[in-house]
């Protein structure tokens, strides 16, 4: 091994590490150490001129290895490494001490004592430096292609920006038309344009984009690779409908004798069999729902293929597996609505009269269930007296403890509707308004002045009257501090909230995603990385990370497609070189490493010994520390690096 | 109070005009009794601090439809340590103990432990409604909280076929005796202001 020439560099990062630690006294217990041949401090290292001390001493004292002694690497571990290169040396030959986070702020009370550490810290950190070895930083190829899961607004969004920006694009929906959720709804808060006007014209690019290939009734069923070259498998449902030749003149569905509840119209209509979900939809084609059908031959029933002149039916249409070669993935998989018979007292599911958000959406369409008009299921007779209440399954240590953001708008968005509309008494519940957007607040206050009133409280029960139906609501009015009780009650809105699907844990589980306890999709950083998961080359979008309005969800769908285009743009990353790396010789076979990989980095190869694929490794250790046979190490925290440290530690201050 | 006294009445369609008010003090929320704190936030469960006051317990209340028990305003004031205030109000004592305010807070807090707990310290500072320290009495002079002191019963009794007296604390004055003992040895007698005729 050549020559160690140690340079140790001491930050006083202000007063921050220096007004604790005396720094003089630290280069005096450092300079005594083996190796050292510079000690120097500076007031603030990252500076610019701080960094040209760092790249002069390296050229003038002939260093070999850097020791700094700063604030925590993650914050300017980046920085030294490339001043490192600048001055022509192996980034990784750097050892950072970290002074600031690990010793001056949380020892402030006790400048002695932290003095003492700073010695410590340093002397493991030389220990650690005297055995690095140089690395080289691999790097990969990024293939122009990307994978966007869910066909919603924020999966649409990504889709569109990728696509226009000349990438290919593979847009995955697991239903027979994109436009998730959004497609649903009647009006859009605080402008109140249609939401299919917005959205329908997204729908149809996406469709005609020669950039996009669009997979409806399709579904991931398995991953494989790395940023830059992710290797997916796709399961895609027969549609037995053949998108090219199908109309949608409708004349399969005339004489369709099934009726089926339709999802779309959240239950509250009947679909056919073969059916299209809603005129817009793309592709626009009908779709045949086989375990709904009666029967495919003319004995059973065969009517819709015979009604077809386009022939575009084809009963024979079969699943099909595909492959698809990707670079980067978008997970955009949206949003169930709350489940409300989970709160029994307001008795969701049992009183005819008591409906969700979402089913008033659909009746406030015009191309809805009833065709625009909102009515008491019971009898369909136009409600007079309307209680609105919030938080159904948000905010709540039973269901889910997040706020869901957008019933508040939701609510008062329909409470404005349906006032203008109809004149209705309305009296709106909450426990707190959030009505945050931008013109979300004037929203309110005019829906206010529109005659809608507001009383603060949670209700805490629903009764129903059995004969006629309506319900009596009770609750608090908690700004009088006296209990209310509403008799007459026409129709009761539960504004029930956002919880994750159902395919976002299925998806997170193939690409190894995080999720947060809440069972939405976890950012890399809530502030700073946003839309990047944990996984290099893998973005999250929209509702599937948490429940969010149409802006917020099409900011971060523009973002995620920004931050793949970043990568895809550039065509080659270079990786990070923390992997480990199996002595072939040691190595028996055994595969205990593959079982505990939570990478799924490792694989055995055509020699019989397990071998690391460096572009999925992220230097964990796992295997290091599991392999039987000693044959793994962890380049850059080797065994031999970590033991010198702890030696050092222990072994008596010279 | 009743405030119709201040008004002096107008023929309809005119003015009334308000002659006084009632003046009410500020509260001082900032001379919190800490210990009285720390007893609420033991027995409300973990999130008593998270209470967002809502209303669901109040707007659930049986009891509170029918009289001013308001158990949110009652949790409001514990938790800001207003003890006197909690203590002395007789509406205090209309919980019936039913748990629906338990049952459905979203945030989990246990109101009706809370209730009970702060009744516990009410009694032990002297605040008792009148029929609560009859009931106890009771207790402590037939053996039971509802004691078969009158003829008719016994004579009911018989009707059924059963003895006059049952075989309990009735027939057995030396078991009141014995719980007497208990309430001696206990402070219970004290508590509830029984003198031993």
């Amino acid at each position: 091994m050549p020559e160690n020439r140690i340079g140790v560099f001491l930050c006083h990062c202000g007063s921050n590490i220096a007004g604790v630690v005396d720094i003089q006294r630290v280069m005096e217990a450092i300079r005594a150490l083996p190796d050292v041949i510079l000690v120097e401090d500076y007031k603030y290292m990252c500076s610019k001129p701080g960094q040209q001390l760092l790249k002069d001493a390296i050229k003038k004292h002939n260093l070999t290895k850097i020791v700094i002694g700063s604030c925590s690497p993650r914050m300017h571990e980046n920085t030294f490494r490339q001043a490192l290169r600048e001055a022509g040396h192996n980034p990784y030959l750097l050892e950072i001490a970290n002074l600031r986070e690990h010793d001056s702020w949380i020892h402030s009370d006790d400048p002695e004592a932290a003095t003492e550490k700073a010695v410590d810290l340093v002397r493991m950190a030389v220990a650690r430096a005297r055995l690095l070895e140089p690395l080289e930083e691999p790097e990969v190829d990024i293939k122009k292609t990307s994978l966007v899961i869910g066909g919603g607004i924020a999966g649409i969004s990504a889709a569109l920006d990728l696509a226009n920006a000349g990438f290919k694009v593979y847009l995955v929906e697991k239903e027979a038309t994109i436009g998730g959720k959004m497609a649903r709804h009647d009006k859009t808060f605080p402008t109140l344009d249609c939401a299919s006007c917005i959205l329908t014209p997204k729908m149809a690019e996406v469709g005609a984009h020669p950039n996009i290939t669009l997979l409806t009734l399709a579904d991931i069923e398995a991953v494989e690779g790395y940023v830059g070259n992710f290797k997916v498998t796709v399961r895609q449902k027969p549609r037995y409908v053949d998108t090219e030749k199908c109309t949608s003149c409708g004349d399969c569905a005339e004489v369709c004798p099934v009726d089926v509840p339709s999802e779309f119209d959240a239950n509250l209509a009947y679909r056919r069999a073969i059916y299209i979900p809603f005129a817009q939809a793309v592709p626009s084609a009908y779709v045949l729902d086989m375990d709904n059908c009666l029967g495919v031959d003319a004995v059973r029933c065969g009517k819709c293929k015979t009604a077809c002149e386009a022939g575009a039916i084809d009963y024979d249409d079969h699943e099909r597996v595909l492959t698809l070669e990707v670079g980067t993935i978008i997970v955009a998989t949206g949003f169930e609505v709350f489940d409300a018979t989970q709160k029994p007292e307001y008795g969701y599911g049992e009183y005819p009269n008591v409906v969700n958000i979402m089913e008033i959406e659909r009746m406030l369409s015009s191309a809805g269930p009833t065709g625009g008009h909102v009515v008491r299921p019971s009898d369909l007779k136009e409600p007079k007296r309307i209680v609105y209440i919030q938080c159904v399954g948000s905010r709540d240590e039973r269901t889910n403890r997040y706020c869901s953001r957008i019933c508040c708008m939701t609510s008062i968005k329909q409470a404005r509707m349906l006032r203008e509309k109809t004149g209705a008494d309305i009296w709106l519940f909450y426990i707190d308004l959030r009505t945050f957007g931008k013109g979300y607040e004037e929203f309110y206050e005019a829906t206010a002045e529109a005659g809608v009133t507001f009383v603060r409280g949670r209700v805490g029960e629903i009764l129903q009257d059995d004969e006629t139906k309506d319900l009596i609501v009770r609750g608090e009015d908690t700004l009088l501090g006296r209990p209310v009780v509403l008799e007459d009650i026409d129709l009761v809105v539960l504004a029930t909230g956002m919880v994750p699907t159902a395919s976002t844990s299925h998806v997170a589980h193939l690409l190894n995603l995080s999720l947060s306890p809440d069972g939405f999709l976890m950012e890399a950083h809530p502030k700073l990385r946003p839309v990047d998961s944990f996984n290099d080359g893998i973005f999250v979008a929209g509702t599937a990370q948490g429940p969010k309005d149409i802006p917020d969800t099409v900011a971060q769908a523009k973002a995620a497609a920004a931050g793949a285009m970043a990568l895809m743009g550039k065509g080659r990353i270079k990786v990070e070189p923390y992997y480990s790396v199996v002595d072939e010789d040691k190595c028996a076979g055994c595969r205990v490493c593959i079982s505990v990989c939570p990478y799924n980095a490792i694989f055995v190869n055509e020699r019989g010994a397990s071998e690391v694929n460096p572009a999925l490794c992220k230097g964990c250790g796992t295997c290091t520390a599991t392999c039987p046979s000693g044959a793994i190490r962890s380049q850059h925290y080797t065994d031999g690096q970590i033991a010198a440290m702890i030696h050092e530690y222990l072994s008596a201050q010279q | 109070m009743d405030l119709r006294a201040n008004f002096i009445r107008s023929p309809p369609g005119r003015c009334v005009t308000v002659t006084s008010v009632a003046e009410q003090p500020v509260i001082d929320i900032d001379n919190t009794d800490t210990e009285f704190v720390e007893m609420i936030l033991r027995t409300g469960g973990p999130n008593i601090r998270n209470c967002f006051q809502c209303g669901t317990c109040s707007g659930s209340c049986p009891a509170g439809a029918r009289t001013n028990y308001l158990v949110r305003a009652i949790i409001r004031k514990a938790l800001l340590g207003l003890k006197d205030e909690v203590l002395s109000a007789p509406e205090l004592w209309y919980c019936t103990t039913c748990y629906t305010c338990t049952d459905r807070c979203p945030q989990d807090v246990r109101p009706t432990d809370v209730i009970k707990a702060i009744r516990n310290i009410a009694v032990a500072e002297g605040y008792m409604l009148a029929p609560h320290q009859k009931v106890a009495h009771k207790v402590l002079e037939a053996g039971h909280a509802v004691p078969l002191d009158k003829e008719s019963w016994q004579k009911l009794r018989e009707r059924v076929g059963l003895e006059p007296v049952p075989p309990n604390a009735s027939s057995h004055p030396e078991a009141i005796e014995e719980i007497r003992k208990i309430a001696r040895k206990t402070g219970f007698d004290l508590l509830v202001k029984w003198e031993d005729k």
